[in-house]
């Protein structure tokens, strides 16, 4: 299940105003992006201390909430510090090929590093507020800001939908690994090539029940945001 | 009173799924018919031809003895006479937290807001889960599930409420809520149709059943007549519920329930001096 929802229900901060939090997490993304680095370099610390504390969490699991997003990150400083150039004095690490030099460019490291602090801040502040507002009040927020209700709609009905989503998927990998479907790694890709098309069908199934329900309850195209009381 | 005349529905010509049904539901003063009926013999599709989901191949249905409008303003009305609860939950809840989700259907008729908020505490106190308002519906029960879905429906207070398999999935204490809800229901008026294949929930429920099979009904009548055929029972997958059984096998009186039994003085003096 995704967990982090817990913790967004049950925070030392949940009763704050979403109004707040919001704001917060704003000045958090400016802060991000302006071009003081230690500011940043203090802002990690202290936001993440913050989520830590006011979410009870082990950091431990907390790291674990980066392996999703580690992977893009790495792979966009990668390919911005490695580079090829005509002269072995601008690559440290040069490697001579075809002509030219392979290696981390002395000009782009620091602007990826850069860039790096710049996106771990922007995660970090925007984690603080994933985990410690309820979705319903960043509904809330969305609407104060006057978001489309388009888009509002889409994001209530992903969020709703997206728990029965994983946990159909979870059923699925569990009952093919426990046949060793996932035994090497051609039966993986095999297994995984199954379990999406079974996820499809199931979504075209379950498609037609909910347009009988929504019949049922008498829709007539808009799904209303109620106002908290 | 809904009234079906020899209806007929088929997915595909040359299959179908419903052969020559025809009855009264609710026409003898009976206010929780079941439609009983082994896996797969279209109870669940008769339901949809009940609300306009799915329109009959042959026959008629008649609501109050109007045949049903099939346009887009007939089906609202319908809906609002009929609701119904599949067996599902998950697939008819759309919002997050559940005070929302009641409120659905009641946002749809353009229902005032002060309106929508007392309709939905009063349905959300009368199915007892006031406390499960503001939850997020991800953290609830099956069987809380099905109370919210039901409640989505009861709120537009329709006259008769179909219920698909309600029992489906549930375990034995949200089988006896179950119970203690339709009672309820039934003791304030609502006229409630159930479709299930659970015969000992459904005996100690309904009032009036048919059974159905490969797409017909093969019997109905009132709970003392309907089951007395055990041999039909189980040619149809299905079973005799277990208070008949003692009543034809023991020859003890026909209880209509648990409690009757149990309740019953005379027997358990009879019973003390066998020991």
């Amino acid at each position: 299940m995704l967990v982090i929802d817990k913790y967004a229900y049950s925070n030392r901060i949940v009763k704050w105003s979403p109004k707040l939090k919001g704001l917060l997490w704003l000045l958090g993304i400016i802060l991000a992006f302006q071009p003081i680095i230690p500011i940043k370099l203090v802002l990690i610390v202290v936001v993440v201390w913050h989520t830590l504390y006011v979410t009870k969490m082990s950091g431990r699991v907390y790291l674990h909430w980066f392996y999703a997003i580690l992977p893009f990150l790495l792979l966009s400083i990668i390919g911005i510090v490695f580079t090829m150039a005509p002269k072995a004095n601008q690559i440290y690490y040069p490697i001579h090929l075809f002509g030219n030099y392979f290696g981390i460019s002395k000009v782009m490291l620091p602007k990826g590093l850069r860039l790096g602090v710049q996106v771990s801040t922007a995660v970090v502040c925007t984690y603080w507020f994933a985990l410690t507002t309820p979705f319903q009040q960043i509904i809330l927020t969305l609407k104060a800001i006057h978001m489309p209700s388009l888009m509002i709609e889409e994001v209530m009905l992903m969020y709703r939908f997206i728990f029965i989503f994983v946990e159909a998927c979870e059923q699925i990998y569990r009952a093919q690994k426990l046949r060793l479907g996932y035994r090497t790694f051609r039966l993986s890709m095999h297994s995984v090539g199954v379990l999406v098309k079974m996820l499809f069908e199931q979504v075209m199934i379950d498609y037609q029940q909910m347009v009988y329900a929504l019949d049922a309850k008498l829709y007539d195209g808009e799904f209303k945001v109620g106002e908290d009381d | 009173m809904i009234e079906l005349k020899h209806l007929d529905f088929a997915y595909e010509k040359n299959h179908p799924i419903l052969k020559d049904i025809s009855a009264k539901f609710g026409e003898t003063g009976s206010n929780v018919v079941g439609v009983i009926g082994p896996n797969g013999t279209g109870k669940s599709t008769l339901f949809l031809n009940l609300v306009g989901m799915l329109k009959p191949t042959g026959g008629q249905i008649l609501v109050d003895d109007q045949p049903i409008n099939y346009s887009k303003k007939g089906l609202n009305q319908l809906r609002q006479k009929i609701g119904i609860v599949f067996q599902n939950s998950d697939q008819q809840i759309f919002y997050s937290i559940v005070k929302d989700d009641v409120a659905f259907a009641l946002h749809n008729l353009n229902v005032p807001e002060d309106e929508i908020k007392r309709r939905v505490n009063t349905i959300l106190r009368e199915l007892d889960i006031s406390e499960l308002k503001d939850r997020p519906i991800q953290y609830l029960s099956g069987g809380q599930k099905k109370r919210v879905a039901i409640a989505g429906i009861l709120v537009l207070n329709s006259e008769w409420l179909l219920l698909d398999e309600p029992t489906a999935g549930l375990d034995p204490d949200g089988k006896r809520r179950m119970v203690e809800l339709i009672k309820h229901l039934v003791s304030r008026g609502q006229k409630i149709i159930l479709s299930s294949h659970d015969i000992d929930f459904m005996y100690e429920v309904c009032d009036y059943f048919y059974i159905l099979r490969d797409g017909q009904f093969v019997k109905s009548g009132k709970k003392e007549t309907v089951f007395d055929d055990e041999k039909m029972l189980l040619e149809t997958k299905l079973d005799q519920p277990w208070l008949v059984k003692v009543h034809q096998k023991l020859h003890l009186p026909l209880y209509s329930n648990e409690e009757e039994l149990f309740a019953d003085k005379a027997l358990r003096a009879k019973l003390a001096k066998l020991e």
